[in-house]
This record gives C-alpha cells, sequence and structure tokens, in this order.
C-alpha cells in the first residue's frame, strides 16, 4: 500500500515536471522552460566567481555519481 | 554617408555541433553502461566524465546561449512538481527507504541494472549536462 503511494507519487511529479514544460514551450507561454530556470539560476555569480553554474553542475553531476556509481 | 555596420557573429568549432556531439555522447553512455554500479570504473567514469563537462561549463571554450534577464511570473509553476517530488523524496528517505516506502533510487536501481536502460539513462543525463554547459 505505502510502496504504491511512493511510486504513485513519484510519478506524479514527474508527470508533472513533463506537464509544466509542455505548457512552457507553447507560444506565447508566460511559463519558462527548465533551461531558461536552469541559465537564470546559473547566471548567479559573487565577484569573479560563478556560484550558479558551480552549484547546478555540481548538483548534477552528484546525481549523476548517485545513479550511476553508487 | 553610408556607414557599414560590422556583424561579429560567433563561428561554431567544427566539433561543436550535433552531428558530432550526439554520436559522441551515444558512445560515452554506451561504455557508461556497461559498467556496474559500485565498482571503481564506474566511479572514476563518472567522474571524469562530468569533470571534463565542468571543466568545459566553466571556460570560455564553447559558444553558450543567453540566459533570460529576468524570469515570467509562471516560474512558480515550477514549484509544484519539485515540492511534490521533494515531499514524497524526503519522505522515503527520512523513514528509512525501505521496499514498502522506497526512496526514488531504490526504485530505479533495478531498471538501471539492465545494460540498455541504464546506457539510456546515462545519455539522458550527459546530454542534459550538455545542454547545461551550453547555457
Amino acid at each position: 500500500m505505502m510502496r504504491s503511494l511512493a511510486i504513485g507519487g513519484f510519478l506524479t511529479a514527474l508527470a508533472l515536471f513533463a506537464v509544466v514544460e509542455w505548457a512552457a514551450r507553447r507560444e506565447g507561454s508566460r511559463i519558462p522552460t527548465l533551461g531558461d530556470l536552469c541559465a537564470y539560476v546559473m547566471r548567479y555569480e559573487v565577484g569573479p566567481v560563478p556560484v550558479g553554474r558551480i552549484a547546478v553542475f555540481g548538483f548534477w553531476w552528484w546525481l549523476g555519481w548517485h545513479f550511476f556509481a553508487r | 554617408m553610408e556607414q557599414h555596420r560590422e556583424i561579429a557573429a560567433e563561428v561554431p568549432r567544427s566539433w561543436d555541433r550535433p552531428v558530432v556531439s550526439v554520436p559522441v555522447l551515444i558512445c560515452l553512455s554506451l561504455v557508461g553502461g556497461q559498467l556496474p554500479s559500485f565498482s571503481t570504473q564506474a566511479n572514476l567514469y563518472t567522474l571524469g566524465t562530468g569533470g571534463a563537462l565542468i571543466w568545459l561549463g566553466l571556460g570560455n571554450r564553447l559558444a553558450r546561449r543567453p540566459a533570460p534577464e529576468r524570469l515570467p511570473r509562471g516560474m512558480v509553476w515550477w514549484v509544484l512538481p519539485a515540492v511534490l517530488f521533494g515531499i514524497f523524496e524526503g519522505g522515503t528517505f527520512v523513514l528509512g527507504s525501505s521496499d514498502d516506502f522506497p526512496t526514488f533510487s531504490r526504485l530505479a536501481d533495478p531498471l538501471l541494472e539492465d545494460p540498455l536502460v541504464r546506457s539510456a539513462a546515462y545519455f539522458a543525463w550527459l546530454a542534459a549536462f550538455w545542454g547545461l554547459v551550453r547555457r
């Protein structure tokens, strides 16, 4: 029962990610795409340090390592 | 007087095209998909490919797509799936990630044991990484 709830919850969240991305790609949409959202975050810098880029790259790197290496 | 406007356009490098990058990513994914979890090779390969992409992304060797100056108010819609995912991931993690209430990675692990699925997932990870490097 709880397992089904967890699977249902994750599938719903993934479906919502896809729906929001689809809505963002429609012409004249006021929703940014996930790529635009990431690009905006990656603009953040503290002095000469590209903190946003480091954070986004670091998170994505960790995600791949988490799924493929451990 | 006639004015000549100089147009500066960045010419993409010969290797910086989908016809080159996609086959390279496919080859890297096929290799990565053969490496089992918890192996030294898998650790080194993930750290190596990711590290190389970060090196490219932090340098100025590649042309980048322009980032938006501001985000429209519709960005709040992204909170909905993120919070839902976070609730389930956090809840299952706090409760110990058992078979009865598994985290997302615990659910994904059996699927990723198949080399073909693993290679496809590897390709998705690398392709998204490449997309981030270009932003």
